[in-house]
């Protein structure tokens, strides 16, 4: 067969997200940002006035701020925000009891198997649809140990003082013109709260979902993982194709207070009509562990650096992060670990997939303060590109004050090999398959580190690109 | 050697209020604290923007580019993305002008 | 000799006269020449004013605060007296660095921007070869100028820095080197600048015709500088199908001065065109370096060396463009940073779509031997063909305990240790250039400052 064909056929025919329910919002706000629109959601939320003040704020920081030039192409993005819909309310009021959730909505998570992922492990599940989180549930057990798994919004109402200590203090809003905007617009989104000693032995899960054409998405997590408590937070996030682009811009802030262990997974697998981009960062503590797994398959467009903070003495950062672009997307993704106590450690490890006219960047920093002593980080970046069309390129930043330090960074671009692909061939697998395998061998050091599902989940989505390749 | 240079009139930097000023080589920024006037080094220890862009709320320096915050008297990085403290100068008031040690 | 008397009646021209950087500066220099010459300096004039100044903003000068560390309004041109060609004449400093170089088959002695001194081996030069003043060459070889001085390698527009050298060069080398010629010892060119407060602005241009071969090894010294100096210079290196270049620059200019350096290399079909740029002296050092390899099978080795102490600050920004298939490159830059000296390594890959089968590597290591040094590393990738090798690799790191162990449990002293540490770690880059008397050269220069530093 010749060779074009081969790679022709590993298209992405199927997006098995590509569904939309036809419901009415009882509430949205007219298309596009304006002051308007800003005190429109905050009134909507019944909002303590600092948190007007605060957005107000933002508004005028995000209009101050010029669209950076760098990362991915956004010059269309100004003409698809004045499109889209920055709040959209789905529901009147957030449901704790999955049958009270509206019939449209309950649907579309039954189809992405929400109920069942509750029913089976994990400690609990939110939902967020459109602008709010319609369902959010916690096991009994955690409630009664302290836990809090709350929208946002509630978290703000029911935690005021735990919320105002931290909010916007781990993101400013003016760390990024995205940020701003979040912080302006934000709704919905998860606040999380595991107290001392406190181990949550199963996942916390979050599932993000746009229905509405020209929709706009913001949510806005905060989570603290207090002293020697451990857990596992996971979000998962789909959208059906539109013609037109849809948005999404979430800021996720987590402390991880000393000797504490989080975990932060996200498979990101929006429709491929979405701008996605994301402010996520960690501040880390004495001998606490924070570990980042990004998982980057959909959309038209991501941005998305997660971020560890290093400030106190042993803490340690690790971000894996995957990546794959198809044709048209460009995934702008990687990490950023900043050093600034001793004997702080760091990995990034980085795997990207290009196929198509797809373009896979990794952008990172490593960065460390003098005074960081014995600070080490290492970084490895793989890129496979599957065919002609396709791009890859790496840009890590390394900053180095301390003399102690130790930082290694390593990349790698290269080939799907044409001596495996016919090996296996020859040992009777089609080319599809021998494809899929060795897409698969080349991920297999992060998918190992998923969830069950979500690894199932992304093997299943390799073998649909790898589909159809023959004829 | 240390040096007392006069950068303004106190009248130009009224409360609340931050300013760029020059002494020497150096960029500083000048804050005013309720009719309390504080000196440090007009660069944000992140990326080295000016300060004196910035905002003052209370005694924190909000530096407008990045979100930064730091205690105007110390120094002190307050919030993220700042790690390091900025450099502070010794300030005195002299027949209504502004001096600081450099 | 002819150029040099040429150069002084050049110099005389404007000595004295002209004060600041300025456009009646460009005038001046423009006055007697070849209107082709005067319209690319005003045409580079007008470039320069057009570009503002790079700030930190921008990602090139991101590290480098430009206008912190060069006060273009208080520079001057230069206005010393041109030396005769006379090496008695010269300083004990300049033929101290010369007699210590092995064979050359040819020479080029710069002093304060003008060339006093070139001679080449009489068999070369009945070949063909050329090395002259750049002055010279204006009116020797107006083609070869016309079609490759500040057009396709450096032309004004590439900075704001390289405009203001294309607008006020004074002098420079010009090698050129025919078909199928080839050197066995390296061309020799030594800088010797004195002048404080000044401004040197000269160009280099190399051209190697097809299979030719030539080394070319350009070392700018001078004493510590009281005042703010600037020693700018633009590198035009091509090498034809299948020639082989050596292209080595040593700078170790005293304190006060700013040592700027664009360079641009083209390789052509099946050519090797090797550079080496060695950076040891110098307040501020800033290199840009792009190879555009540009034939199928070209190759070119990078190799870079710094070594900073004090307060010094270096600046290497490299680029390795592969616009053709089949070819490689392959770069390594290896630092050691004492005292509180900085470095900034950023370089890229970018390979074209067309350049299928391309070998791209980049390396870049630093080792920070105190408190207070600090190193940034920014190797980059841009890959748009698929059938590629390409990597890169960056660290940052200190002196190694367990080295220093095992040479102390042999009786060395630790500072000794320690010399031997940091000297077989910038070694290796010497080691890929064998060049007559370079590593030897640079190798002393180290332990010269490892001695005379915290770790003596």
């Amino acid at each position: 067969m010749p060779k074009n064909e081969l790679i022709e056929g590993l298209d992405l025919d199927q997006y098995k997200y590509d569904f939309r329910s036809v419901d009415k919002p009882v509430f949205r706000t007219e298309p596009g940002l304006t002051e308007d629109v800003v005190r429109a959601i905050s009134a909507h939320k019944n909002e303590p006035q600092w948190m007007l003040e605060f957005r107000l704020k933002s508004y005028r920081t995000y209009l101050s701020k010029p669209m950076p030039t760098w990362g991915s192409d956004l010059t269309d993005l100004e003409n698809v925000l004045d499109k889209i819909y920055f709040y959209v309310r789905p529901q009147d009021k957030m449901k704790n009891n999955w049958e009270d959730v509206p019939d449209s909505i309950k649907n579309t998570f039954e189809k992405l198997g929400i109920p069942e992922a509750e029913q089976k492990i994990l400690a609990g599940v939110g939902a967020q649809y459109e602008s709010e989180m319609v369902y959010h549930s916690l096991k009994k057990e955690w409630d009664d140990k302290g836990v809090i798994f709350d929208s946002i919004e509630d978290g703000l109402k029911n935690h005021p003082e735990l919320f105002k200590k931290y909010f916007a203090t781990v993101v400013p809003a003016a760390d990024n013109k995205f940020a701003a905007m979040n912080s302006a617009v934000w709704s919905g989104g998860s606040f999380v709260y595991v107290p001392k000693g406190v181990h949550l032995d199963t996942p916390l899960q979050a599932y993000f979902r746009v229905n509405q054409e020209r929709m706009g998405q913001f949510e806005r997590t905060l989570i603290i993982i207090d002293e020697g408590a451990q857990a596992h937070y996971i979000e998962g996030c789909t959208a059906p194709v539109y013609s037109t682009e849809s948005f999404h811009s979430g800021v996720i802030e987590i402390v991880v207070a000393r000797d504490a262990r989080f975990r932060y997974t996200t498979i990101q697998n929006w429709s491929n009509n979405m701008y996605n981009l994301v402010t996520q960062r960690a501040v880390v503590n004495e001998n606490a562990t924070m570990e980042w797994l990004d998982g980057n398959l959909g959309s038209k467009t991501t941005m998305k650096y997660p971020s560890c903070y290093l400030v106190g003495e042993g803490a340690h950062g690790s971000i894996l992060s995957i990546a794959y672009a198809g044709d048209g997307q460009h995934q702008d993704t990687g990490g950023k670990v900043v050093h600034a106590a001793p004997n702080t450690t760091s990995s990034i490890i980085s795997k990207s997939i290009s196929k198509g006219t797809g373009r896979a960047s990794y952008r990172g920093l490593c960065k460390v303060y003098e005074g960081a002593t014995s600070a080490r980080s290492n970084v490895e970046c793989d890129a496979l590109l599957i065919n002609e069309t396709a791009r890859s390129d790496t840009y890590p930043y390394i900053e180095i004050e301390e003399q102690s330090a130790n930082v290694g960074h390593e990349a790698t671009v290269s080939k799907i090999g044409e001596e495996q692909l016919f090996y296996l061939m020859s040992r009777g697998m089609s080319q599809e398959e021998a494809m899929a395998l060795i897409v698969r061998g080349f991920i297999e050091p992060i998918a190992k580190q998923l969830p069950l599902e979500y690894a199932v989940e992304l093997n299943r989505l390799i073998e649909m690109e790898m589909e159809g390749s023959v004829g | 050697m240390p040096d007392w240079v006069k950068v303004a009139s106190a009248g130009e930097c009224p409360p609340g209020r931050l300013l760029g000023v020059a002494a020497g080589f150096e960029r500083i920024v000048l804050a005013n604290v309720d009719g309390d006037i504080y000196a440090l080094l007009d660069r944000c220890s992140h990326q080295d923007f000016p300060l004196s862009d910035g905002e003052l709320v209370g005694d924190r320096l909000e530096c407008i580019y990045h979100g930064a915050k730091f205690d105007v008297c110390t120094g002190r990085a307050m919030q993220l993305p700042a790690i390091r403290p900025v450099k502070t100068f010794p300030v005195e008031i002299r027949d209504g002008d502004i001096y600081i040690e450099i | 000799m002819a150029e040099a008397v040429a150069n002084r009646t050049g110099r005389a021209r404007y000595a004295g006269k002209i004060e600041g950087l300025a456009r009646s500066a460009a005038e001046h220099l423009a006055q007697g020449e070849p209107d082709w010459l005067a319209a690319r300096r005003l045409h580079a004039w007008k470039v320069f004013e057009a570009t503002p100044m790079p700030t930190s903003q921008l990602e090139e000068w991101r590290y480098t605060e430009l206008g912190e560390r060069l006060h273009l309004d208080q520079l001057r041109l230069p206005s010393a007296e041109a030396l005769p060609d006379d090496p008695a004449s010269w300083p004990e400093m300049l033929r101290r660095t010369m007699s210590l170089d092995p064979e050359a088959s040819g020479h080029l002695v710069l002093v304060d921007g003008w060339v006093v001194h070139t001679d080449i081996n009489p068999s070369l030069a009945a070949r063909g070869v050329v090395l002259t003043s750049l002055r010279a060459a204006v009116d020797e070889h107006p083609e070869l100028l016309k079609e490759h001085l500040a057009t396709q390698a450096v032309p004004p527009e590439e900075g704001k820095l390289q405009a203001l050298n294309a607008a006020l060069w004074t002098d420079g080398v010009f090698l050129y080197v025919p078909k199928g010629v080839r050197l066995d010892a390296p061309v020799r060119v030594t800088r010797w600048i004195s002048e404080a407060g000044a401004a040197f602005f000269t160009r280099t241009l190399i051209v190697a015709e097809q299979t030719s071969q030539v080394s070319y090894v350009d070392e700018v010294l001078s004493e510590d500088l009281s005042e703010e100096t600037l020693s700018s210079t633009s590198v035009e290196v091509i090498a034809r199908d299948g020639a082989q270049v050596q292209y080595v620059a040593v700078q170790w200019l005293g304190r006060g001065a700013f040592y700027q350096s664009a360079q641009r290399t083209l390789a052509g079909r099946d050519s090797t065109l090797d550079t080496l740029n060695v950076s040891l002296g110098a307040s501020t050092t800033r290199v840009d370096l792009n190879a555009r390899l540009l034939g199928p099978g070209a190759n070119s080795n990078m190799l870079g060396l710094y070594f900073g102490d004090g307060d010094q600050h270096f600046d290497h920004n490299t680029s390795q463009d592969h616009l053709a298939p089949s070819a490689r490159s392959d770069l390594l830059y290896k630092g050691a940073l004492d005292g509180q000296s900085r470095s900034v390594f950023r370089g890229i890959i970018r390979v074209a779509k067309s350049a299928q089968q391309t070998d791209a590597y980049q390396t870049n290591r630093n080792m920070i031997l105190s408190e207070g040094a600090r190193a940034d590393s920014l190797p980059k990738l841009e890959i748009e063909a698929d059938d590629v090798k390409c990597s890169h690799g960056a660290t940052v790191g200190h002196l190694d305990e367990e080295s220093l162990f095992y040479l102390m449990s042999r009786g060395i002293s630790r500072s000794q240790a320690e010399r031997l540490v940091v000297l077989g770690f910038l070694g290796e880059v010497l080691m890929r250039l064998p060049l007559g008397g370079v590593a030897d050269k640079v190798t002393r220069a180290v332990a010269g400052k490892l001695r005379t530093g915290p770790h003596a």
